[in-house]
């Protein structure tokens, strides 16, 4: 009978040793983590007379087809004008953060990143950011944009493109439904109403593809201060308060009737919005490059239309979300001329009005803001005057970690949509577990 | 061994009595408390979870495996070619398999949802449903894995005399008789093997469900591996993480002595 029996004792140790191994990771997954230290900035920011050397530059966009090509220009412009290397690290954005946060903290990722200005306070809590003052001054960045990529009074980053997230909609579909492209509903009623009008189209079209999968699920945040939650009050977080509760219930409500789709993600909605599929969705103006370059609709860019969001009552002011990209340093090798690389991809006037040619995203600083290029786009004038008017920071960036607060509220909502718990239970839950996070 | 194994996994079991971060240094000693916490908390839903996983993995492309490896056990044209395609699934890397299962369970644009349409089925967001996400990771699991088990039982079935059969045969034995009196014995050792390698392997899996669903929707394909990567990558929370991962490696060592033992009473054999 042993004949029967493959190669025993080689797939013994190797399965023993796989076995410790994996279990050995599985509980390891902190087994290198320093066990002091401080949060304050690092370093002496860029190169202060000092020669130029190779570094690192970690960007998301590295990995989006539509945006890779304006940070590869920049990275040209700049090997060519320093006479350096600069090795690209890529993550997807839904895994960035982590990623990141992760090479930051095994000392393997030292030089630019690229980050989210949301995340700046967690980033700025492992203590190896730059303070990046210094390069910030006399470049002419907005007030506003310097604001949006400072944590705690410290310019952790050189702001560099400022907007904002809003509505996007397809204006020959609603024109299908009788919404003009200047007379998009103002309240939810409204919008709920050209919701159920769109989906009457029939063919298969998902009115609003609104975010439903949990890496994107912050998106509903946005929908409970438009009901009114203030999400934190001083240092309570207020998720759980009859206006969030009222939003998750409504966002529910659009779930069940087939007004949102499942299994929608940023990436999931520009594709159906390129398709023609959705007629709505949430997007940065870096979405107007993605959508129109694999729409089989050569027209879709001049059907774009971006509306401001929907209010409760007549009256209210429609609601944003800030979204900025910024560049930091991590300190480290190469960290002196990876601050010199972020002020010259932030506010050196060509580099960034070649990046704004592909990306679309508004540049940080006043004299790019006024230049022709970027004055004369009529999507970006739009995008400007009716979301990024209005955008306001979320209260959650505030607290250093903002990153588990959102995924406990993200899973919390999934759970609604799916049936799995009752908005109110759930909110209650998750203003609970985010409180304990901020504590 | 120092190094790559008992330092990690020390430091990791010291970590689970910290309250720890991944991003904020320090760390505070809590006794017991991390483990009691995980316990208190969704433990059991997540060893529920896994199990359902695990056996799901390992008895569906047991079955499917088995079944292949009987049929081109035979003198069919072309085994050795169909043999070869076969392989293919478990070639491909769990991330390329998932991304596939995640196009063809896709909701809005899947495969699976276009080719049911004709039937009348309306469509379905595989992976965005409690009740179908965990069956399309299970599916996807068995697609990558069936192909290693067929080829071990194929293996051993071409060492099964085929006398035996012959024998059986001239004495009125039918097929299903013969599988179950002659196959299935003489398979015996690796058939539980195979089963016990996978059960290990299925037990602690991670890519293929990370990536098709992360553990969602609403943690409903959460499993212990997936959830220990979520409390320390997600959610920064080291100490919990070190706790579900240190009870986690208890249940894994129960799993790895019945391997021990099944190896041992094989070599006896």
């Amino acid at each position: 009978m042993s004949a029967n029996f493959p190669t025993r004792p080689s797939l013994t140790r190797r399965g023993a040793l796989q076995l410790f191994g994996l279990g050995a990771a599985a509980t390891a997954l902190g087994g290198c983590m320093p066990t002091s230290g401080g949060a304050s900035p690092q370093g002496s920011a860029g190169l202060s007379g000092a020669g130029p050397t190779d570094f690192k530059f970690a960007s998301w966009s590295l990995t989006e087809a539509a945006a890779a090509p304006a940070l590869e220009q920049i990275i040209d412009g700049y090997e060519a004008k320093q006479g350096v290397k600069v090795a690209p690290t890529s993550f997807p954005y839904n895994e960035y953060i982590n990623q990141l946060t992760l090479q930051i903290k095994g000392g393997q990722f030292t030089g630019a990143a690229h980050v989210d200005v949301a995340w700046l306070g967690s980033l700025a809590a492992m203590g190896k950011l730059q303070d990046l003052s210094s390069l910030a001054e006399g470049r002419g960045y907005t007030d506003a944009a310097l604001a949006a990529a400072r944590f705690d009074g410290v310019q952790y980053a050189l702001p560099w493109t400022i907007g904002a997230i809003g509505l996007v909609s397809n204006a020959e579909m609603l024109q299908k439904v009788g919404v003009a492209p200047d007379g998009f509903p103002t309240t939810i009623d409204g919008f709920e109403k050209t919701l159920k009008d769109l989906k009457a189209l029939g063919g298969g079209i998902i009115p609003y593809a609104a975010s439903t999968k949990a890496a994107q699920l912050k998106d509903v945040l946005i929908w409970m201060q438009t009901f009114g939650s203030p999400l934190v009050d001083g240092d309570t977080v207020t998720i759980g308060d009859d206006a969030s509760v009222e939003a998750v219930t409504w966002y529910k409500s659009l779930y069940d009737q087939g007004l949102i789709s499942p299994d929608v993600d940023r990436f999931d909605a520009r594709s159906l919005f390129s398709q023609g599929r959705a007629a709505i969705y949430d997007d940065a103006p870096v979405g107007r490059n993605a959508v129109t370059k694999e729409s089989p609709d050569a027209n879709l860019a001049s059907k774009l239309n971006p509306v401001a969001r929907p209010v409760l009552k007549q009256g209210d002011k429609p609601r944003a979300l800030v979204w900025g990209g910024a560049i930091a340093v991590v300190d480290g090798d190469g960290a002196a001329t990876a601050g010199d690389f972020a002020q010259f991809a932030t506010s050196d006037l060509d580099t960034v009005l070649g990046d704004y040619a592909v990306r679309g995203l508004p540049p940080a600083t006043a004299e790019a803001l006024e230049s022709d290029k970027v004055a004369s786009d009529a999507f970006g004038s739009l995008f400007s005057e009716r979301i990024t008017a209005t955008a306001t920071t979320n209260p959650l960036w505030a607290f250093t970690s903002y990153s588990q607060v959102e995924s406990e509220i993200a899973n919390r909502v999934q759970a609604v949509l799916v049936g799995s718990a009752k908005p109110a239970d759930a909110m209650k839950a998750a203003g609970e577990a985010a409180q304990k996070l901020v504590r | 061994m120092t190094a790559i194994v008992a330092y990690p996994l020390l430091t990791a079991l010291v970590t689970a009595f910290f309250k720890q971060s991944l991003v904020v240094p320090g760390r505070k000693f809590v006794g017991f408390d991390n483990i009691v916490d995980v316990l208190q908390g969704n433990f059991f839903q997540l060893f529920q979870q896994t199990m359902i996983f695990t056996l799901g993995t390992t008895i569906l492309p047991f079955a499917i495996g088995f079944a292949l490896a009987l049929a081109l056990n035979t003198r069919i044209r072309g085994a050795n070619l169909m043999r070869g395609l076969m392989l293919i699934p478990w070639l491909v890397p769990g991330v390329v398999v998932s991304f596939l299962w995640m196009w063809i369970f896709n909701g809005n644009y899947g495969v699976m949802n276009a080719l049911l349409a004709p039937l009348g089925v309306e469509p379905q967001a595989w992976l965005a449903q409690p009740g179908t996400a965990m069956w399309a990771v299970i599916i996807a699991k068995t697609w990558q894995s069936f192909p290693w088990i067929m080829v071990m039982l194929l293996a051993g079935l071409q060492t099964v005399p085929r006398e035996l059969h012959e024998a059986a045969e001239m004495d009125g034995a039918g097929t299903v008789r013969r599988f179950f009196a002659i196959t299935v014995p003489q398979l015996k050792g690796i058939i539980g093997l195979v089963l016990l390698l996978e059960f290990i392997w299925n037990f602690q899996h991670f890519d293929i469900i990370y990536v098709l669903t992360g553990g969602g929707p609403a943690g409903s394909t959460q499993t212990f591996a997936t959830s220990v990567y979520e409390t320390a990558f997600r959610g920064y929370d080291l100490g919990h993480a070190g706790a579900l991962g240190l009870l986690w490696l208890i249940l894994l060592m129960a799993l790895v002595v019945v391997y021990v033992r099944f190896s041992e009473k094989g070599e006896e054999r």
